[in-house]
Parts: C-alpha cells; sequence; structure tokens
C-alpha cells in the first residue's frame, strides 16, 4: 500500500523531467548524425556552393553565379554531350523499367506458385547476379559478347541464329541497349524479391475468393494481385529511377569514361566522371564537375517530387 | 437451387490423408454444418466441394451433375471465408458486383441485384466505402451479400463468425438463419462452434481425423450419439463420462456396476456381456435433480463456475471420476465442500469398449 503511494506523488516529478530537454534522444542521434553529416550532408552542400564559383588558370576561385549553368546547357562544348547524356540516361532507364520491372514481376509471379519445387534454388540464383562485382559482371559479358572469341556468337550458332549476331557492343545504335540489358541481367533480382515478397503478402483467401466469383488466372492477376502490389512497383520503379540515373560503374568497366563508340553509352554519371577528373585530353574542372553534379541531384530530385507528390499520393497501401 | 450428393470423396496430399471416404447426401434447401475439431477436414471437405480443391478419388454432385471437373465458377456455388475475403482496394459495391462482371451480367442486373441483396444486409449506406472503413460485422454482411448477388444454388461458409466478436456472432448468426428461410437455398456450413451448429443446422455432420462420424438433426445427435467422439463433442459443458462394469446381462437390458453403484439400461440385444468394460455417459444437465430412480454419487466439488441461470459444479466422485453438473443458478456450493450428484435411471448413454454406441438404432 505505501509503494502505491509513493508512486502517486511521482508524477509531478516525472512531468518536469519529461518536460526538460531529452538528453538521451540527442546521444542516440548523435552517431549517426555526425556521420551522415561529415560524409553526405556536408559534401552535398558543398558540391552545390562549389557549382557556384568558377576557377582561372592560377587555380584561384571566383563566385560566378549561375554562369556553369548557362554554360552548360547552351555552349555548344558542353550542351551536346549533357543533352546526349541525359537522352541516352532516360533510355537506359526506360529499358530497366520495361524490361527489368517485367521480367522481375514475372519470376515473382511464377516464384509464388504454390505447386513450384525448388523455388528458393531459383530465387537465390536469379539474385546471385546482383551481388557480383559491377566491374566482374562488365568484364564476364565483354568476353562473351566479343565479336573475335566471345561465347555468344558460338551460341547462337549451334541454334541456327549466328547471323542475328552483330559486335553489339561495338556499335553505335546497339552498345547503350546491350548495357541497359547486361545491368537489367545483373539487378533482376531486386525488383523480383521486392515485388515477390509483395505477392507473399496477399491472402490465399482473396485469391481463392476471385476463383471461386469466377476470375480465370489472367483476371485474378489483373484485377486482384495487381492493384495489390502497385505500392510496391511504385517503390521498385523510384528506386530504379534514382538508381539509373546515379549509374557510372557498368559503363565505366565496359567502355572506360569516354563511354564509347562516340559517347552512344554515355550517361550522366560518366559525364559527371570526365567533367570533374578529366580523361584522356579533356581536363577536370572540379567547378563544372560540381555543376553537372548539382544538375544530377536536380534532375533526381525532380524525379523523386513527381512521385511522390503525383504517384504515391494514389497509391493505397493495403492491409489484409 | 440443388441437391449435393458426395460418394466415396476422398482427398489426400502424398501421403497424408485428409479425407476418407465420405458419403454424404445434402437435400436441396437444406442446411448442413460441418463440425468437428480443427485438423478433422471440415474445412478441406467444403473446399472441395467448392472446387478449390481436386478430391482424390469419389464422385462429387450438385443438382445432380457430376462437377468433379468443373472450375468453381461454373458449379454455381458461392463462399464466404473466414477471413472475408473482401479485396481491400475496391468499393462494397466492386466487391459485391465483381463475381458478376465474369458471369456476363448487364450492368442494369449487376445494379439490382447488388442494390437487392444491400438492401437484405442493410449495406446500402455503404455501398461506397472500402473494406478498411467497416467494421468487423459490416465486412461479414458485405462478405455474405457477395455471396448473395451471385444467386448460387449452394452456400458455402467456412467458419464465417470466428472473427466476430461473442455478442455480435449471436446476431449474425440470427442473420444467417433467416436468410436461409428467405432465400431456400442449400447451405453449407463449417464450424468448430457446437453452439453455431446446434442452432443452425437442420443436419450436423460431425468430422473426425477425415471422416464422418455421424450425420444427423442436432437433437438426435444430442439425444443418440453414435459414439464416444461424438458424444464428447455435442453438448457444452461435454458429457460426462464414467467408467462401468457389465454385471449381467438378460436379453435387451443389462446390470451396469460403476462407482460403488448398479443400474439397469435398456440396449442392443447382444451387444454386451458380462464382463464387458463399458463407459457410461450422462449429461451436466440431467444430474442435478434427485427423483424417483436416481443414484445419488457424492463427491467433492473442485471448482464452480456461476453462470447466473445455472452453476456448473465440477466434482470428484469417490471413484476417482470427474464428473460436471448443471445445478441451479443460486445452488449452495463451494470448491473443497462436498456435492452430491443424482444419476437419473433414463438418459443414460452406453459406450463398449471400442467407444460405440450400444443403444444406437435402438
Amino acid at each position: 500500500m505505501s509503494d502505491i503511494t509513493a508512486s502517486g506523488v511521482q508524477p509531478a516529478e516525472s512531468v518536469s523531467v519529461r518536460s526538460r530537454f531529452p538528453v538521451h534522444v540527442a546521444v542516440f542521434l548523435a552517431p549517426a548524425l555526425a556521420i551522415y553529416t561529415l560524409f553526405s550532408i556536408y559534401p552535398l552542400i558543398d558540391t552545390i556552393r562549389l557549382s557556384f564559383y568558377t576557377g582561372d588558370e592560377s587555380g584561384a576561385r571566383h563566385f560566378a553565379g549561375l554562369a556553369n549553368f548557362y554554360t552548360l546547357l547552351t555552349d555548344p562544348a558542353w550542351s551536346g554531350h549533357f543533352w546526349n547524356a541525359l537522352r541516352n540516361n532516360l533510355v537506359f532507364f526506360a529499358v530497366h523499367m520495361v524490361v527489368q520491372n517485367a521480367i522481375g514481376l514475372g519470376l515473382a509471379m511464377l516464384l509464388s506458385l504454390p505447386r513450384l519445387t525448388g523455388g528458393s534454388v531459383y530465387r537465390t540464383l536469379l539474385f546471385l547476379p546482383t551481388m557480383l562485382s559491377v566491374v566482374i559482371i562488365g568484364f564476364i559479358w565483354q568476353l562473351m559478347l566479343n565479336p573475335l572469341w566471345g561465347i555468344a556468337e558460338k551460341i547462337l550458332s549451334a541454334v541456327g541464329l549466328g547471323s542475328f549476331f552483330g559486335p553489339w557492343l561495338g556499335q553505335e545504335t546497339t552498345a547503350l541497349i546491350t548495357i541497359s540489358l547486361i545491368s537489367v541481367w545483373q539487378f533482376v533480382g531486386i525488383p523480383m524479391m521486392l515485388i515477390y515478397a509483395a505477392l507473399l503478402n496477399i491472402p490465399d483467401d482473396l485469391l481463392d475468393a476471385a476463383i471461386v466469383d469466377g476470375a480465370g488466372p489472367f483476371s485474378v492477376f489483373w484485377f486482384v494481385r495487381l492493384p495489390l502490389i502497385l505500392p510496391t512497383l511504385g517503390v521498385v520503379s523510384i528506386l530504379t529511377f534514382v538508381a539509373n540515373f546515379n549509374a557510372f560503374d557498368l559503363i565505366y568497366a565496359i567502355k572506360g569514361a569516354l563511354a564509347g563508340p562516340n559517347f552512344s553509352t554515355d550517361i550522366l554519371g560518366t559525364f559527371f566522371y570526365r567533367t570533374f577528373f578529366g580523361y584522356q585530353l579533356q581536363v577536370g574542372s572540379p567547378t563544372m564537375g560540381a555543376t553537372v553534379a548539382t544538375a544530377m541531384l536536380i534532375i533526381i530530385l525532380l524525379g523523386v517530387l513527381i512521385y511522390l507528390f503525383g504517384v504515391q499520393r494514389r497509391l493505397q497501401r493495403h492491409t489484409f | 437451387m440443388a441437391d449435393v450428393s458426395l460418394h466415396g470423396i476422398a482427398k489426400s496430399y502424398g501421403v497424408t490423408e485428409i479425407l476418407r471416404d465420405i458419403d454424404l447426401t445434402i437435400d436441396d434447401g437444406e442446411f448442413v454444418v460441418f463440425v468437428g475439431p480443427s485438423g478433422c477436414g471440415k474445412s478441406t471437405l467444403l473446399r472441395t466441394i467448392a472446387g478449390l480443391e481436386n478430391a482424390s478419388a469419389g464422385e462429387l454432385r450438385i443438382g445432380g451433375k457430376r462437377v468433379n471437373e468443373m472450375p468453381p465458377a461454373e458449379r454455381k456455388i458461392a463462399m464466404v471465408f473466414q477471413s472475408y475475403a473482401l479485396y481491400p482496394h475496391m468499393s462494397v459495391y466492386k466487391n459485391m458486383a465483381f463475381g458478376l462482371k465474369f458471369a456476363k451480367t448487364n450492368k442494369a442486373d449487376v445494379d439490382r441485384r447488388v442494390r437487392r441483396a444491400a438492401e437484405i444486409l442493410k449495406l446500402s449506406a455503404l455501398l461506397d466505402r472500402k473494406p478498411r472503413e467497416l467494421s468487423g460485422g459490416q465486412r461479414q454482411r458485405v462478405a455474405i451479400g457477395r455471396a448473395i448477388v451471385r444467386e448460387p444454388s449452394v452456400f458455402l461458409f467456412d467458419e464465417p463468425l470466428s472473427n466476430l466478436d461473442a455478442a455480435l456472432r449471436v446476431n449474425t448468426r440470427l442473420e444467417i438463419a433467416k436468410l436461409h428461410r428467405e432465400l431456400g437455398a442449400t447451405m453449407i456450413y463449417v464450424t468448430h462452434d457446437q453452439v453455431e451448429a446446434m442452432t443452425l443446422a437442420s443436419k450436423i455432420v460431425v468430422m473426425n481425423q477425415g471422416r464422418i462420424e455421424q450425420v444427423g438433426a442436432p437433437l438426435e445427435l444430442y439425444h443418440n450419439p453414435r459414439n464416444l467422439f461424438v458424444a464428447g463433442f455435442i453438448g457444452s459443458p461435454r458429457m460426462n463420462l464414467i467408467k462401468g462394469q457389465v454385471r449381467s446381462v438378460s436379453g435387451g437390458s443389462v446390470t451396469l456396476a460403476f462407482t460403488g453403484a448398479e443400474t439397469s439400461v435398456d440396449v442392443v440385444p447382444g451387444t454386451l456381456r458380462a464382463g464387458d468394460e463399458v463407459t457410461i455417459g450422462v449429461r451436466p444437465e440431467h444430474m442435478a435433480d434427485a427423483g424417483a430412480n436416481t443414484i445419488a454419487l457424492e463427491g467433492r466439488i473442485d471448482a464452480v463456475e456461476r453462470l447466473g441461470e445455472a452453476s456448473y459444479v465440477y466434482m470428484k466422485l469417490a471413484s476417482g471420476d470427474d464428473v460436471i453438473v448443471r445445478s441451479p443458478g443460486d445452488v449452495e456450493a463451494a470448491p473443497g465442500g462436498r456435492y452430491t450428484a443424482h444419476l437419473p435411471g433414463r438418459a443414460l448413454h452406453v459406450f463398449n469398449a471400442a467407444g460405440q454406441s450400444v443403444q444406437f438404432g435402438k
């Protein structure tokens, strides 16, 4: 009884404790905040700051306002490369959206078949390329597609399709699509896993109810499963978008920073690399590099904002 | 409207037998309840009738037509699921109209049917809502409405009330019974709740371990259980079972000895011999009152549950048998005290050593 009265007195004290600054919250947040600030927030802000400066031959920097952006978008020496990189990047993204996410959805549907045996083996195998280094992927595919001694031509010839083979990585018309498809091959596991998880989340009863209602397999997919995984497809899309517009490594691994042939595989990442660090005859410019990086940031930000306000608001997460 | 008949239906997954040799005839307009402990196969049997599972053997007929090979939608059935299984992204209206889309019903007809069902189920004001904006009871009604609009010959209910709270369960139970009277359709209902089974069914099918133990009207099962399983399953609290022995037999009458007392019971002649072990079953509600032919059994009280209109006295007899007595609500009894149960001469159930009733069919 005395315990109860004692604890009855305490609230007055604990209220004053609660209204004080929550030190423990700050303590727990501090490490993450410090690391993010040092390695993410500060470089980001400094990059944006740097994009407003221009350097001269002596290395001194002067504030130049939006002059760099003006140069990037209008100067023939810059704008051609910038628009080319942006256009290529959009193609790169479109191939991922159409091919990678469609195949990911298809594989997820197959994996969720109740009678599938060895599902976990397939799952692991399909996810395996995602875990490999991009450099290795790029190297392997370069070897396989090599028109002189690559295995791709032999395999196609063996099934009678040899006449369709071409030096896909070396032609201006096919190089970008080929590299996009290599990237799709590597990363198809990610949409597959996300969509698979979303499909598993749909209760069996719901599908049974649709079957009893007379829906065939296609109708069950189109009217029941697809609407219920739309939120996940939205997340997959935005992840693909951000990853694609930050991509650099695969093209650098296969084609180098010049993104040949004749810049036909040049995307914003490789364009930024050449601008900032320089490559072969091109002299690197930190300030122009910062300008390209800021432009990329703006493009990604715009895409994410369009998604957040235009798409995600209409997607309803469903609880079952 | 249709009758349903099952001949030798079996279902197994690999070597695991879920259903064995199910024979059952359900008449047109009947309300049949499958009842049994969890895992007894009652839901599988319902899903087999629905066409969501394929029978491994046997023949299933609905309305006289063999439907084994038909997809669910062509069997003229509608099913209500335990989880309601409403499409969360569709409004109540669309949920109910979904099945009609595939039946190629014209728009005006769809609208008429949905609105009529909504009226029957008092859902008219909720047609534009999404399932998540509804209470559990309302969702349940939408699920039933989705079944009604399809105008099926057979309604299948898979434990439809188990996700509702107690008060709502009683209400919905009455509504389902009313619905059955109004629609006159054949209904098959799965539950593990024997109160639901007793109150709703025109015929109860008691299942255990993939087999049908007994089929009959509710009171028939209550009064004449065919075996120990049915006797123990039907009735709440469960029937008291006391070990005994056959003392002597004379034609259709045997004298049984148990817990120090003796009584004579009529059985099917030839089913018992002197010396046989038997189990005597007597329902708690028949043990409270002393009468001309009752045998007093004294014991110690373990617990008393007071429900208001009745009190359940849990007691241990001198012989060690545990019995429950349904006594008047205000009976004077307390744990640790003495209490006297009164075993009636009639209303005794006798089961042989194999658990089969020796009175069944008498």
